[in-house]
């Protein structure tokens, strides 16, 4: 369980605090309502292999600092690598130019919010040492072209960063955190006979310790990618059209982040953008469904002790039992709307304004076991593996790839087929869960969530879930 | 220090700390933009942003190390670490700089003055007149995603041991609306927008605004359709989107790792006589028009798949080497990360047939203007996407569709090609005329 903790040692802030005062007071010289100034510092390593080999280790490190000036709906943003005390003014006074007054702002008041951890992370991963990262790599590698001989191709590789914030405001909030990031991710080639190809992927991490290597074992990764890559050769092609579908647990979460996370984000909500605007308290879903967004699971890969903006990362229902609790609020949406924030306020960089975005998203297990949902089927589609998925919030749109899949037939697992898009209308896929398991599980830690071209890093979580109707985009009958 | 001198003292620090090969790539952009919403300014953006990237070869291992920090301190902490993280790479011969034949260093690259004179003002202008053009269009038009302008400017150097020296600048405006339609319910969004190196030819503001608009609105009332086989027209939007979904086939390290689809079919023919696919660098005011590319080597156009038939792959050094080939000059990079191969102005030659007469001639099929998901796998050939459209009923747009997939297998889909328009327009790096496929896999109810 995470707990609030005093740090033991303070180290210096990233930037003064009084030139952050400073940078404050030049952002609202205009007559700004509010101003914001956001320092960070990421320290970056990467490790890639392939063809047997470690092709590169590489490393970066970039500092910058933002500043926010808002005046009613409008906002005015800048940012800086350039970290002397005349650039960074320059910078605040850029974003105060949203408004167009003058204003002698009065003194500000900052006080530091004591944090929760939810990432125990002893070392900075910064300061591991590069050889220990090439290594799991090369344990993954070694373990994949183990597996079979038809492994003929493998891609692996490790990245971590060590981000530094301070989030300061004219609202008092002054936060900071330090949150690592690791990934370590293996894809394979199996190669058939007639040219067939069949990828695999797998990977994990998250903000997590390095010693998160030690039970999540590489060998076991570079097996899994191995697996999934042999396990598809020779497979038919996905039928097309409408079946029942039941989705492994895990990764498949990104059914919730496509279907209904983006259209619960509070932008496209005041903006009326989002088909789920204006339906707070009506059922969007089946009964069976209740949709968690929780920035507080322990060493999740979008877990936050503090969002971009300086408040508190929050655990939150968004659906409960079906019916549409809550939206995600950043400072901005919630201010306007007469909201709270609930902690949502992300951003890729110091280089972006933050956006309303998910943290992790999950569906709370239901009380079936796996194998009671499968055997019920009597003719569909069991996804095992999944990629990337998309959705366009104003029809409802969403698609998800399945990468390993099988043919339920007469409640059993039968034959491998290609994979293939799933695509729904979130509320019409949510409505057709008929079956939800009680194998709740949450991805290795593995997603990286896009929007208005800004990338931050996600989880989801899904337990074995049944959908019928759900329309499969494959290529055979 | 100027952004070339930052590299070439990169390049001798590193070769002091034991590299045997160094080169360094910096970047300086400045960009700035405009939201509105409603008529009024919603967001004001402005920046100046800086980076620079050093590779280091040592004992045929790679390293690679970037920043922010330009002063001398941070010059030299940044040139060791590239060289220490050297230590922990694999000797691979195929590891170097592009010989010194490749080198070019041609005309600076497209660069308009004009957009460094851009207005607050003007961008403002601009992003209003576009939001009025798509109220005007259609009345069904009331709420905004986003609308908005701005410009970006960047400036670039390289510099190596191997005597590589340039520097190219580019400029970009853009403008963009994406407008949301309403009716009985049903939300459609659409986005339409113009990014172009010259200020001059920058699309009416307007026009921008009314095309999103339509491109939303035709699309209220949208069904499935069942699932079926059948012609499948893609928009030149959508068509430029399958094109950048080839890509991958031809990079010349997945085709050297046996990972394309197309690896084996040099010199075959894989797509019908009127399709000529182009990778070309120095097309003028092109959006990824370039003197050199990211490791320096001289911009070229490169004949990818010519009247069908599949004729060269691209590359980049080190994999030119592996693969007993030449450089394309393919490499892309930010200062933030190492070269890799991609492509530049991707395009497929127009055809002869306007989009009218390609939609004409099919009896009942579908016409894609909006897709979800990546869903091309170069690796196995597989091709999945969902799609919105409009239905062809008897050569006529008959209703707007949506929540369906288009699939099929990416060789058979470019073999059967049976129709490519002649509206090419170059709105980013990769585009491509309306095409049409004889035959795929709808699916929907």
């Amino acid at each position: 369980m995470p707990r609030t903790t005093a740090r033991e040692k303070k180290p210096q802030p990233l930037l003064p605090l009084p030139l952050v005062e400073r940078l404050l007071a030049a952002a609202m010289s205009r007559g700004a309502e509010f101003a914001e100034v956001y320092v960070e510092k990421s320290t970056s390593t990467a490790v890639s292999l392939d063809e047997g080999k470690i092709k590169s280790a590489q490393s970066g490190s970039v500092t910058g600092v933002g500043v926010r000036a808002i005046r009613g709906a409008q906002v005015g943003y800048a940012h800086s690598d350039d970290l002397d005390e005349a650039a960074l003014l320059r910078t605040a006074q850029t974003a105060a130019l949203i408004a167009d007054g003058t204003r002698q702002p009065g003194p500000i008041h900052m006080s530091r919010t004591p944090l929760p951890t939810y990432y125990q992370v002893r070392t900075p991963l910064a300061d591991v040492e590069v050889a220990r990262k090439i290594e799991l790599v090369q344990q993954a590698d070694a373990a994949a072209r183990a597996y079979d001989k038809r492994i003929r191709q493998v891609m692996g590789g490790y990245a971590d960063q060590t981000r530094e914030i301070l989030v300061a405001n004219t609202i008092g909030h002054l936060a900071e955190d330090r949150q690592d990031l690791c990934r370590l991710g293996v894809q394979c080639v199996a190669f058939g006979k007639h040219n067939e190809r069949r990828t695999g992927f797998h990977g994990g991490g998250g903000r997590v310790d390095f010693r998160f290597f030690e039970d999540f074992s590489p060998a076991q990764v570079g097996r899994e990618a191995a697996r999934q890559a042999v396990a598809t050769l020779g497979a038919v092609p996905a039928p097309a059209g409408p079946q029942t579908v039941v989705l492994a647990p895990g990764w498949s979460g990104i059914l919730l982040h496509e279907a209904v996370g983006h259209g619960l984000e509070a932008d496209f909500i005041r903006k009326g953008t989002s088909l789920f605007a204006g339906k707070l308290g009506e059922k969007v879903a089946s009964e069976l469904v209740t949709v968690i967004d929780d920035g507080t699971v322990a060493g999740g890969r979008g877990s936050i002790n503090v969002d971009d903006e300086g408040n508190a990362g929050e655990r939150k229902v968004l659906i409960e039992r079906g019916v549409l609790r809550g939206y995600l609020y950043d400072h901005l949406n919630a201010k306007l709307t007469g909201q709270r924030s609930t902690g949502s306020g992300r951003r890729q960089s110091f280089r972006h304004a933050p956006l309303p975005r998910m943290t992790n998203t999950y569906l709370a297990p239901g009380d079936q076991t796996p194998e009671e949902i499968i055997g019920k089927v009597q003719r569909g589609l069991y996804c095992r593996q999944f990629g990337g998925g998309q959705v366009d919030i104003s029809n409802g749109n969403f698609v998800f790839e399945i990468s390993e899949a099988y043919l339920i037939e007469e409640g059993e697992i039968g034959k491998p087929v290609k994979g293939a898009m799933l695509i729904g209308v979130g509320p019409e896929a949510l409505k057709n869960v008929i079956a939800v398991g009680s194998d709740a599980s949450h991805d290795p830690g593995l997603g990286t969530c896009g929007k208005d071209g800004q990338s931050v890093p996600v989880g989801v979580g899904l337990p074995t879930v049944r959908i019928d109707n759900l329309t499969v985009g494959g290529t055979g009958a | 220090m100027s952004l070339i001198d930052v590299c070439q003292r990169l390049v001798e620090l590193a070769r002091k700390s034991g590299a045997a090969e160094a080169e360094a790539y910096a970047e300086r952009t400045r960009e700035s933009s405009v939201r509105v919403r409603d008529g009024e300014v919603e967001e004001l953006q402005q920046a100046a942003s800086k980076g620079v990237g050093l590779r280091v070869i040592k004992g045929r291992r790679l390293g690679f190390a970037y920043g922010t920090d330009f002063s001398k301190g941070g010059l030299q902490s940044l040139a060791e670490r590239a060289v220490a993280l050297a230590k922990g790479a694999a000797q691979d011969d195929a590891n170097g700089l592009p010989s010194r034949a490749l080198l070019g260093s041609g005309a600076p690259g497209e660069y308009d003055p004009a957009i460094e004179e851009i207005s607050p003002e003007w961008k403002l202008a601009a992003a209003r007149a576009a939001e009025r053009g798509a109220r005007a269009e259609d009345a069904r038009i009331r709420k905004f995603d986003s609308t908005g302008a701005g410009d970006f400017l960047a400036h670039a150097a390289i510099a190596s041991s191997r005597g590589a020296r340039g520097e190219s600048r580019a400029s970009y405006a853009y403008v963009y609306c994406s407008p949301v339609a309403e009716q009985d319910g049903q939300l459609q969004t659409a986005s339409w927008s113009d990014t172009r190196r010259r200020l001059a030819v920058l699309e009416d503001p307007e026009q921008v605004g009314r095309t999103a608009a339509r491109r939303a609105a035709r699309m209220l009332g949208a069904r499935k359709v069942k699932t079926q086989k059948v012609p499948v027209v893609l928009d030149a939007q959508m068509a430029a989107g399958f094109v950048a979904g080839l890509a991958g086939a031809v990079n010349g390290l997945l085709v050297h790792k046996k990972s394309s689809f197309l690896g084996s079919l040099l010199g075959k023919r894989v797509a019908p006589e009127g399709f000529t696919l182009l990778d070309d660098a120095t097309l003028a005011q092109g959006i990824a028009t370039r003197p050199f590319d990211g490791e320096g080597v001289a911009s070229q156009s490169t004949a990818v798949i010519e009247r069908g038939v599949l004729r060269n792959f691209l590359y980049d050094a080190a994999t030119a080497r592996k693969a007993k080939a030449r450089s394309t000059g393919s490499a892309s990079r930010g200062w933030a990360s190492l070269p890799s191969i991609g492509t530049s102005n991707l395009y497929v030659k127009a055809g002869s047939q306007r989009p009218e007469e390609i939609i004409g001639q099919v009896k009942q099929g579908l016409y894609v203007t909006a897709m979800l998901g990546r869903g091309a796998d170069v690796v196995t050939g597989d091709y999945s996407r969902g799609a919105n459209g409009i239905w062809i009923e008897d050569g006529e747009l008959a209703y707007p569709v949506q929540e369906v997939t288009v699939s099929g297998n990416l060789l058979e889909m470019l073999r059967g090609i049976d129709a490519i328009g002649n509206d090419l327009d170059f709105r980013s790096a990769t585009s491509a005329p309306t095409l049409r496929f004889s035959e795929l896999q709808v699916s929907g109810a």
